[in-house]
């Protein structure tokens, strides 16, 4: 028997985007009949393998249902056979490879294990290996651990090493500065190590582009006949299909395609998925097409990735390019170049008005619409400070009587065209003719009556617009309304959510006021945003990891059974920030700076926020700033008690604008008297200008214990001012932890909501600017200010998304 | 464990009609399709109808047959309590019994059924190419409380003369019962599927170990008829075929390519039908590759022409080839300049440079008789 058992991990997510939305990469169909994990288990059942432990994150679903009983690969038996290791903590994160945090929730396994060596080996990687190989060259180089790489050098993640030491790492995995054998290869000063250079083909497959490349591939001889070798076959699951069938009129070159595919169009360069139906006069080049996708006749597809099920309509273009691939979701239907008309509605929009983040990213989506040749159009209320300022350009539209409840109020329609997005403006006396935007007794009347109105004037529009993006509570019924609307019932609508903390919780009265009078609603009060996410056909948030937190309660609080619910619905996009925001345009700061004259231009600017705030003044000092509410999400619950021993430090300077509850302000206060010449409080939020602390600080801090995507860190980095921040939100997507060895990341993170754990990452960055190597820091500083998080790229991933709204079938 | 139902498959036939394709295997492992073998039909029948015992009554050429059902996984049939029986001859009391007849093999293993107390027995060929639920058969059995039943199916006048007419009434109760006629009463053939009630079978069985011979369809059917037992037809209306000669086997694989629907091979609803697995990587079709209105299975490499045939899986076509009205049976290899029409290549045969065969009828192309029914082009 074999000594050697196989941990395969799963737990790497990638960065396949849709792709991977309803499955893990290991799942991820390949070469049109394959998952990529069965290349990994089949490499195991042909170098004689029989213990095999599958690590997933997230959901293994797809993969469990592709694994079965493990018989395709020999892995059904009495003695070992393969395990799906399922993770018991579901809040560890994912990470590039597996850790032996995650190996220790399952350590039984490893202890129970009768072989003597491991292999630790990716499930998202194309090759045809025999891993005996590697123990014969583990064993003849005495190594400790032995990684294997591919013959051009790349790390494949894959590692052997002795059950013994395994376990040993397994065991102290809380005392260890490694988390996963990858570190342990590159830091460990102590141990033998060997690196076996696998000569063949091999893919480690992370991004569409990956995907798309190996599986192009497979397209030439040599490449097929190194993966299918006659004498170690990949197996996979077995399922049902007819041979392919070709049609009178298929004309089919250098192309792969599976059994069941039906083929009566032309195909190019492409891998076919079974049960695959090209119909005539379609054609496909140099594309990805996976199982039971349809291309309908007279469909023109080029290098795209269709995952299942998609369906092309008749006479649809799909065209990417080889760095723009188009990827469809799974079932989505494509239809043809027809144009996009979004409508947005919500109750702030800059550069009319403007209370918070949200009026940016409606203000930039809609003006960046337009430049992507959508029709753009932007609904909001007529607020007398937009009246003041706009008049001459409003154009008076439309005029309507609205009946709210008993009462017909009149309301008035102006609009206003500026760079081909149309804004459209609802006047009413009774509602909006207010000083302030939100904080009324009566909000909840004032937003469902806008509602109310928006749908009224809908007639405006020649032609209605497909998708209508509301953007939180304030706009929550209007999904509920438009179903009820005889004329605007096709329309899909997206609802964002910008932060799930603010629900709108109005009288139930307010139902039977817009008309709905036969909802069954047995509550004293309705959920303005509930009823949104509800009834909107399509539901995101404005990061991808505020989107995975949402689903526990932690987080989403109340709503979290229906954000569950509507999972298969819920999608998470990365707000960015305006281009306007540069230092190197910013006339209000000391000196304006860009990424070439960053190094002597920054202190100026530090030196100028320490004199404007009365501090001790020097580089010598580690300058940390906030610009920030004063409130509980912040963090400051954390950040205080770390300020209280972090302070003490005779070189740390720290410096904080913003507004908020009283006593976080006081207990900050005290710190602030005992350090005077170091700490600096501006509160109020004109109490000095944000961009002085931007453009000055080294650091600046988010401990926030939740972000649903924040702007502070973008702004930052584009400052330079490297960000310390929780991993959480929008946080967490935008920072990546500095690792001072390879000089790779933007900023410093913490994952629990823990003083110490910020102190840890505030002494990293205080060690970094004071003590450590000038070119390395200059690394950080050079690479935050790269990162770049543009609206523009957001304004894109909406359209995108928009476009799977209108292929889908959900209502 | 007592069962009502249970089924043998009778495999033990040569097919010598078949003759070169059945040379070195069983007419139930035939292939069929480009992917199929005969046996894949009446198994994946057997498991959709939830019929969960199975003996098959092997004699020629078993090998390949059993190894390719193994355990009878790929058809749902390796239950704990159920599965699949290989009845092979065995030597009783020094005395080989070889099967002498269909009915007679039955008979050999007729304490398999009793084994399972079963009350019906379904008797089932293993080379025909249909799909029928055979709970339906059993219920219209069930209902009429038949001692035995048989099932039907229309056929044209011409083919008549191959098959079993049955002629029955209003209430498919048979009236009339005739072998193989030369001038057929009925156009209703029967399928060679029987389900008797156990009891009856036994009697029927009774003795025959003496004769030389036992054929249902020759002996056992107008035994039972004659002897007044309720013998009813149960008419079947899909597709269904018994490819018993070169012709019906070539004609049945063009029914394939020319049915878009055949079968509904291709749908995940009702009866699918499973085949074993071969691990094979999809086909590739090459720069000069042209295919039309055909099909390809698994891991065939596609660099010549296919107009209108079927193509096995791991077939090989190499450049300048021109197959038409053909079928390519699995792992044949095509060298370049060749030209088929209306041909059956054998299971493996390599076809080499410039050779061609122009057939009015259709021929059988085998390593044995390459020379003979073709030639090189100079």
């Amino acid at each position: 028997m074999n000594n050697l058992f196989m941990v395969v991990d799963a737990t790497i997510k990638g960065s396949f985007n849709k792709l991977t939305r309803h499955r893990m990469p290991g799942a991820m169909p390949f070469g049109a009949k394959y998952r990529l994990i069965d290349f990994t288990l089949s490499n195991c059942k042909n170098s004689g393998i029989r213990n095999v432990a599958i690590f997933p994150y997230g959901n293994y679903r797809s993969l469990s249902d592709h694994i079965g009983s493990g018989d395709r690969w020999d892995l059904s038996r009495r003695k070992d056979g393969i395990f799906i290791l399922q993770p018991k903590n579901l809040n560890l994160k994912s990470e590039d490879s597996i850790s032996f945090q995650r190996m220790y929730e399952h350590i039984e396994y490893f202890i129970r294990s009768a072989q003597d060596y491991v292999i630790v080996s990716p499930a998202n990687i194309v090759w045809n290996i025999d891993y005996n190989d590697v123990l014969v060259s583990h064993l003849n180089r005495e190594a400790d651990i032995t990684e294997v790489l591919s013959f051009e050098g790349q790390r494949l993640k894959t590692f052997l090493i002795s059950k013994t030491l395994l376990l040993n790492y397994i065991k102290n995995y809380d005392d260890l500065q490694y988390r996963n054998l990858t570190e342990v290869y590159d830091y460990s000063p102590s141990i033998h190590k060997n690196a076996y250079v696998f000569e063949s083909a091999c893919f480690l497959i992370d991004s569409p582009y990956e995907l798309f490349k190996a599986n192009m591939s497979l397209l030439s001889m040599d490449t097929r006949h190194q993966l299918f070798n006659p004498q170690h076959p990949i197996f996979s699951k077995e399922t049902m299909s007819s041979p392919s069938r070709y049609g009178e009129e298929a004309f089919v070159k250098n192309s792969i395609i599976a059994s069941g595919a039906v083929i009566e169009g032309a195909i190019f360069n492409s891998i076919i998925g079974r049960k695959a139906i090209v119909k005539k006069g379609a054609t496909v080049k140099n594309s990805i097409i996976m199982n039971q996708c349809v291309i309908e006749e007279g469909a023109f597809i080029e290098h795209a990735i269709l995952d299942k099920e998609t369906k092309v309509m008749s006479n649809a273009k799909v065209m990417g390019s080889p760095d723009d691939l188009f990827i469809s979701e799974k079932k989505q239907i494509v239809v043809g170049d027809e144009e996009l008309k979004i409508l947005q509605i919500a109750v702030e929009c800059e550069p009319f008005v403007k209370t918070g983040g949200l009026a940016d990213v409606v203000g930039a989506l809609a003006q960046n619409y337009s430049k992507l040749g959508v029709q753009s159009s932007v609904m909001m209320p007529l607020y007398p400070r937009i009246k003041a300022k706009y008049q001459i350009l409003l154009e008076m539209r439309s005029e309507a009587i609205v009946l709210y409840g008993d009462i017909k109020y009149k309301a008035t329609l102006y609009s206003y065209l500026n760079q081909n997005t149309n804004y459209y403006f609802i006047e009413s006396y009774d509602f909006f003719d207010r000083d302030e935007i939100y904080g009324y007794y009566d909000d909840g009347d004032r937003f469902a009556f806008f509602s109310k109105a928006c749908l009224g004037f809908i007639d405006i529009f020649d032609e209605l617009p497909n998708v209508i993006h509301i953007h939180d509570w304030h706009t929550g019924l209007l999904p509920l309304l438009i179903k009820k609307d005889e004329k605007a019932k096709h329309i899909k609508t997206l609802m964002t959510i910008h932060n799930i903390d603010y629900q709108g919780v109005h009288p139930t009265a307010i139902l039977s006021k817009v008309g709905l009078n036969d909802i069954v609603h047995y509550h004293q009060t309705i959920n303005f945003m509930e009823l949104g996410l509800n009834n909107a056909s399509t539901i995101s948030t404005v990061s991808q990891t505020y989107h995975d937190e949402l689903r526990y309660e932690y987080y989403s609080k109340n709503l979290v059974e229906i954000i569950n619910r509507r999972d298969r619905d819920f999608y998470g996009i990365l707000n960015g920030l305006s281009d306007e925001i540069d230092p190197l345009t910013d006339l209000s700061i000391k000196v304006t700076y860009g990424p070439k004259n960053v190094f002597t231009m920054k202190p100026q600017n530090k030196k100028f926020l320490q004199q404007t705030m009365n501090l001790s003044v020097g580089d010598e000092f580690f300058m940390m700033g906030m610009v920030t509410r004063i409130v509980e999400q912040k963090g400051f619950d954390i950040l205080i008690p770390a300020l209280e021993e972090f302070m003490s430090q005779p070189n740390v300077q720290f410096v904080l604008l913003g507004t908020g509850e009283e006593h976080y302000i006081s207990a900050l206060r005290k710190i602030e008297a005992r350090y005077p010449n170091r700490m600096k409080l501006n509160i109020g939020y004109d109490a000095t200008n944000p961009f002085y602390i931007y453009a000055g600080a080294d650091a600046f801090l988010m401990p926030s214990r939740f972000e649903p995507c924040g702007t502070s860190q973008m702004i930052s980095l584009k400052y330079g001012t490297i960000p310390i921040v929780r991993q959480t939100g929008g946080l967490n997507d935008t920072i990546e932890q500095f690792d001072s060895v390879s000089k790779k990341g933007n900023g410093f993170k913490f994952y629990n909501y823990d003083s110490r754990d910020l102190i840890f990452q505030l002494q990293n960055a205080l060690n970094l600017f004071m003590n450590g190597d000038q070119t390395v820091k200059h690394q950080l500083i050079r690479n935050a200010m790269a990162s770049n998080f543009s609206l523009e790229v957001s304004a894109k991933s909406y359209v995108e998304l928009y476009k799977t709204m209108i292929g889908s079938s959900n209502r | 464990m007592k069962r009502s139902l249970i089924a043998m498959i009778l495999v033990g036939g040569k097919g010598s009609r078949l003759n070169e394709i059945t040379k070195d295997t069983a007419k139930p492992a035939v292939s069929f399709g480009a992917k199929y073998r005969l046996i894949d039909f009446t198994l994946s029948n057997l498991t959709h109808s939830n019929i969960e015992i199975v003996g098959l009554i092997t004699q020629y050429e078993p090998y390949e047959l059993m190894n390719y059902i193994g355990n009878g996984g790929s058809w749902d049939l390796d239950t704990i309590d159920g599965g699949i029986s290989f009845l092979t001859p065995y030597a009783k009391s020094g005395n080989v019994q070889w099967q002498k007849g269909t009915a007679h093999a039955v008979y050999q293993y007729f304490n398999f059924v009793k084994q399972y107390e079963a009350e019906h027995v379904l008797i089932l060929a293993g080379d025909h190419i249909y799909k029928m639920d055979y709970q339906k058969m059993f219920e219209h059995h069930l209902e009429h409380d038949a001692d035995l039943t048989i099932a039907s199916v229309d056929v044209d006048l011409a083919e008549a003369k191959r098959f079993g007419m049955i002629e029955y009434d209003q209430t498919t109760k048979i009236i009339g019962f005739e072998e193989k006629p030369k001038n057929p009463k009925t156009l209703h053939a029967s399928m060679g599927i029987y389900l008797f009630k156990t009891g009856v079978l036994e009697k029927l069985l009774n003795g025959i170990d003496q004769e030389e011979s036992v054929d249902f369809g020759k002996d056992i059917i107008p035994k039972a008829f004659h002897e007044n037992y309720q013998l009813y037809s149960y008419p079947f209306t899909g597709y269904w075929r018994d490819v018993g000669t070169i012709d019906s086997l070539y004609q049945a694989n063009m029914d394939m390519l020319d049915d878009r629907h055949f079968l509904s091979l291709n749908e995940s609803k009702g009866i699918q039908i499973y085949s074993k697995s071969m691990n094979l990587p999809p086909h590739v079709v090459l720069e000069d590759g042209i295919i039309k209105k055909s099909i390809i299975a698994d891991g065939s490499i596609i660099d010549g022409t296919i107009i209108h045939s079927s193509v096995g899986y791991q077939t090989v076509v190499m450049k300048n080839s021109h197959i038409e009205d053909s079928v390519l049976l699995p792992q044949v290899f095509i060298s370049e300049n060749v030209r088929l029409k209306n041909v059956i290549v054998n299971k493996g045969v390599i076809i080499p440079e410039n050779y061609y065969l122009i057939a009015k009828k259709v021929v059988v192309i085998d390593n044995s008789n390459l020379m003979e029914v073709g030639a090189i082009d100079e």
